[in-house]
């Protein structure tokens, strides 16, 4: 016979289906449960009447066969799996109802079935908008019997695939929408119809002998409490006295009930309400006592299905439902194994009647509770959008990487060594030290990410966490130098080891140290490279000597970062030991750094090409190299590096070759490599400078003036600003220490003299560009440096030098808007105030 | 002099090109020019400022050579992973 095809539209879905619409309609054995309708299949169209052929003759002895009211009582039901779903399947159909319920009335379009959903992740009432969630910790988690309550919290078609042990041990394929057992058993409700298998007689009175009759008891627990709706508990508890007693009484006859299809009393005791109520209509009443009640009590109200469902407790965990069996005590007393209670103090009304029930106090709190809950559900769904993206798995697989890097980087610093670490995420160290460093305020959020991985795994910062953390890292990282090359001196060397015994040898290699394939011996340096090499600086020389530079600033660096704890006069013998050995070695790299940059090479006026320190100073990684060079280098060296750069100041690029014209403007690479140098190599210098006496400032201003082609210093911003700096230092000298040595001031006058005629004639062309061109405050800072140690003449000459430009541009800055024109004036009071005047005077 | 002076191998020479323009070579008519940042032993370059030339041949009808068209794309930043590299040229010097 066809289950297939079916007239979903049953009189029942529809009943309800304009207030919730759903699964009814997917249901494709719904249409089994509606015999008592016209439009409904009814199973006698569809039977083939094969029933009608089989040979009665020896049913007498079916009890013997299947075993009879006696013998069952010794039939175990270790295989009893289609019993145990039957017991449950009423609680699978109600699920799918509560499901269909609390859809919103106005949302009219069919949901989609479960069935169809290939994934569930638990989730999908989230994309309801509507919806507000209502979680409840599973019983099974409290340790309480999941037998029943477990099974009842899946979601319906879970139910039918996660239990599949009885129905494929009764050979059924599973169903998502309802187990073979549900169909059998609604088929079964309509026992009238159908006409009866010759199994009925033997089996009905087995199992109504069978029946516990607990729940007559227990009505009367449920109904006081809701006097608007007594029927409605009658489904359950018609359902829930027969757990326990299950339990208790395990040669029960459900196995073979459940699988004979003609069992209509078995169906209904497990079955959905919907199926009681049908069969009431349809059964003799004399040969099911125990259903009376729930007969009675359904008529006397006709309850709403989907209420009915809503009442049952088992339903709702699936959806994360409230328990309700808050709601009625009285059952649930009844039924330990049901006791979830806990979860959820609050008592869940599914129907307005029943809060109107409800005493005023009451009412109050349960809406306090509600509201409550509904929040917090709101809250759980918010931080819950995202659940279920990852699997366990992916979780665990996560957590292992992330502990793997852990202990790589941090976690096992006892073992690795501080090389190791270093070399595995050098520029998180620099960065980590350099960003970690001001941080010394242990609230601050990324302290606290520091805590939570680091001071947990008692790493990087240990018990001393206060003060500047980077400092005690340091510290700790020395610590951890020292065991390091214990560690690596009492490891053996090499990279092959030999078994005793066994003819071949194991090489070991890695990354960091491969496996040699070639063994060549490197030739001897030779001679004759050397010899020409410190005259002819060319351009792959340079970058040698850059690299070479490097090399050593970074073996310089990574020893200073092994700096022994200072030592005092407490220190042991080993620790003083260690202090000397590091010093000596760091002198010999400050040496070597020395020798590197090639600053001592001799200086040789009619060579063509420039000076090895000065070829260096033309490539953009030399330009950066200064500033980490005079880190490492005493004053006396700094001295050395200033005047060799102020003596070679015209042979710089920088210098020479960015000369900007009116008509020729620089290049954006030479604009660039000017920038560059400006912001790396002047820094220190202009620092070096600024510290300097007198004497050292007419030093290099004299080699400037003698040296180098003055015009072409004069006019490049380099040139420019090193003057500046020179003049200024020596004009905050002299106001503040006037008097002190009047021979160097008489020298310095003098020299002041000199760079002011060389500088005179070129005055007018030492503006970059024309006047619109904005980047000319370096030149109004030279002149103002200029103008302020001027004597009144030479300020005459000075204004008269710069006085064309210095009206256009307070002409120009009318026409443009006054920001900048406030910044184009400023610039140029810097000169103007520095002799004694203001652009406001021109105004 | 010391030995760090020589060039023992010759990723080396590569080093000295480290923060200057070079010109690489890749396999599919590709080249780049760019600033080095960084590489590895495998030749994985890190170039900035990079522009990448895809030659393009298009095919032409029977008898005429195939016409090379240019692509050119420019990047910030490229990391380059050495299989791809046949040459690493320095940039400066190919100009001079």
């Amino acid at each position: 016979m066809s289950f297939f095809g079916f007239d979903t539209n049953l009189p029942r879905d529809r009943g309800h289906s304009t207030n919730a619409p759903g699964f009814g309609h997917h249901d494709a054995f719904a249409g089994l449960g509606g015999g008592e309708d016209g439009d409904a299949i009814d199973f006698e169209e569809t039977y083939d009447g094969l029933g009608d052929q089989l040979d009665e003759t020896d049913d007498a002895f079916n009890d013997d066969t299947f075993g009879g009211p006696t013998t069952q009582q010794g039939v175990g039901k270790d295989f009893d799996f289609a019993g145990e779903t039957s017991k449950i399947a009423g609680t699978i159909h109600e699920e799918q109802m509560l499901f269909q319920a609390r859809q919103p009335p106005s949302q009219q379009k069919p949901s989609i079935p479960y069935a169809s959903k290939p994934t569930r992740s638990g989730y999908e009432n989230y994309n309801n908008p509507d919806y507000i969630p209502q979680l409840e910790a599973r019983a099974d988690i409290w340790g309480l019997k999941p037998k029943q309550s477990a099974a009842a919290a899946k979601q319906p078609e879970f139910e039918a695939e996660l239990q599949p042990l009885p129905q494929q041990s009764a050979g059924a394929p599973a169903k998502k929408m309802m187990s073979l057992e549900e169909v059998e058993a609604m088929m079964r409700g309509q026992p009238v119809q159908e006409a009866p298998t010759p199994m009925i007689p033997q089996a009905l009175p087995q199992s109504f002998g069978q029946q516990p009759v607990p729940y007559p008891q227990q009505v009367p627990h449920g109904q006081p409490q809701y006097p608007g709706m007594p029927g409605q508990f009658a489904p359950h508890i018609l359902q829930r006295p027969q757990q326990p007693h299950l339990q208790g009484h395990p040669s029960r006859q459900q196995p073979i009930h459940a699988e004979l299809p003609a069992q209509p009393v078995q169906a209904q005791q497990a079955q959905h309400p919907t199926i009681l109520q049908r069969q009431r209509q349809q059964q003799p009443a004399a040969s099911q006592p125990q259903r009376q009640i729930p007969q009675q009590a359904q008529n006397q109200r006709p309850p709403s299905q989907p209420r009915q469902i809503l009442q049952n407790p088992n339903r709702l965990s699936g959806h994360g439902q409230p328990m309700m069996q808050q709601a009625h005590p009285g059952p649930r007393g009844s039924f330990p194994g049901h006791a979830r209670g806990p979860s959820f103090p609050g008592m869940v009304i599914t129907h307005p009647e029943q809060l109107m029930a409800l005493s005023k106090e009451e009412r109050e709190a349960y809406l306090e509770e509600d509201a409550k809950r509904a929040k917090r559900n709101h809250k759980i769904f918010e931080l819950s959008k995202d659940n279920g993206l990852m699997t366990p798995q992916d979780k665990n697989f996560i957590t292992r990487i992330q502990l793997q890097q852990l202990m790589s980087a941090t976690g096992n610093l006892d073992e690795k060594s501080l090389e190791a670490q270093i070399a595995e995420d050098f520029y998180y160290q620099v960065f980590s030290s350099i960003r970690g460093a001001p941080r010394q305020n242990p609230h601050q959020p990324a302290n606290q990410f520091a805590q939570t991985y680091l001071f947990q795994t008692n790493s990087r910062f240990g018990p001393r966490r206060h003060g500047r953390g980077g400092d005690n890292h340091m510290q700790r990282m020395e610590q951890q130098v020292q065991r390091a090359v214990e560690a690596a001196k009492a490891k053996p060397k090499g990279k092959q080891l030999v078994i005793e015994g066994s003819l071949g040898k194991i090489s070991f290699s890695n990354s960091k140290t491969p496996r040699p394939l070639l063994n060549l011996k490197r030739p001897e340096t030779g001679d004759k490279i050397k010899q020409n090499k410190s005259l002819v600086a060319d351009r792959k020389d340079t970058l040698r000597n850059i690299e070479a530079v490097y090399m050593t600033l970074m073996h310089l660096e990574d020893h200073d970062r092994t700096r022994p704890p200072t030592i005092t006069e407490g220190s042991q013998p080993e620790a003083i030991q260690a202090h000397m050995e590091w010093r000596t070695k760091t002198e010999a790299l400050r040496k070597k750094l020395w020798q590197d940059i090639k600053i001592m090479e001799p200086i040789n006026p009619q060579s063509t090409t420039p000076h090895p320190f000065i070829s260096i100073l033309s490539f953009a990684k030399g330009k950066k190299a200064i500033q980490r060079i005079f880190a490492h280098i005493d004053e006396q060296e700094r001295i050395t590096v200033v005047t060799m750069i102020v003596v070679h100041l015209d042979q710089l690029p920088v210098v020479s070759h960015a000369v900007a014209t009116q008509d020729e403007p620089l290049s954006a690479s030479m604009r660039e490599e000017v920038e560059l140098f400006l912001a790396t190599v002047i820094p220190p210098l202009f620092a070096h400078i600024s510290e300097s006496p007198l004497n050292i400032i007419i030093g290099l201003l004299g080699l400037v003036l003698d040296r180098t082609n003055m015009h072409v210093v004069a006019r490049s911003k380099v040139g420019m600003s090193l003057l500046t700096i020179l003049i200024s230092r020596a004009e905050l000298l002299k106001q503040s220490a006037p008097k002190i040595d009047s021979a160097d001031w008489e020298h310095w006058t003098e020299l002041y003299n000199r760079l002011f005629d060389v500088v005179e004639p070129v005055l007018p062309v030492i503006f970059p560009g024309n006047v619109n061109d904005t980047d000319d405050m370096y030149v109004w800072q030279f002149l103002a440096s200029m103008g302020v140690g001027a004597s009144p003449e030479q300020q005459q000459r000075l204004v008269l030098g710069v006085k064309d430009r210095v009206m256009e541009t307070v002409t120009v800055s009318k026409a443009l808007p006054a920001e900048m024109a406030g910044a184009r004036l400023a610039n140029v009071n810097l000169f103007m105030r520095a002799i004694g005047l203001d652009v406001e005077l021109l105004g | 002099m010391d030995e760090k002076d020589e060039a023992h191998e010759p990723l080396d020479l590569v080093r000295l090109c480290i923060d200057e323009f070079v010109v690489v070579k890749l396999r599919g008519d590709r080249e780049l020019k760019g600033r080095l940042h960084a590489y590895d032993s495998h030749c994985n370059l890190i170039l900035g400022e990079v522009e990448e030339s895809i030659y393009v041949a298009e095919e032409e009808d029977e008898g005429e050579a195939p016409r090379v068209r240019t692509v050119k794309k420019q990047s910030e930043m490229l990391f380059v992973r050495g299989d791809s590299v046949v040459l690493i040229a320095p940039s400066e010097g190919v100009k001079q």
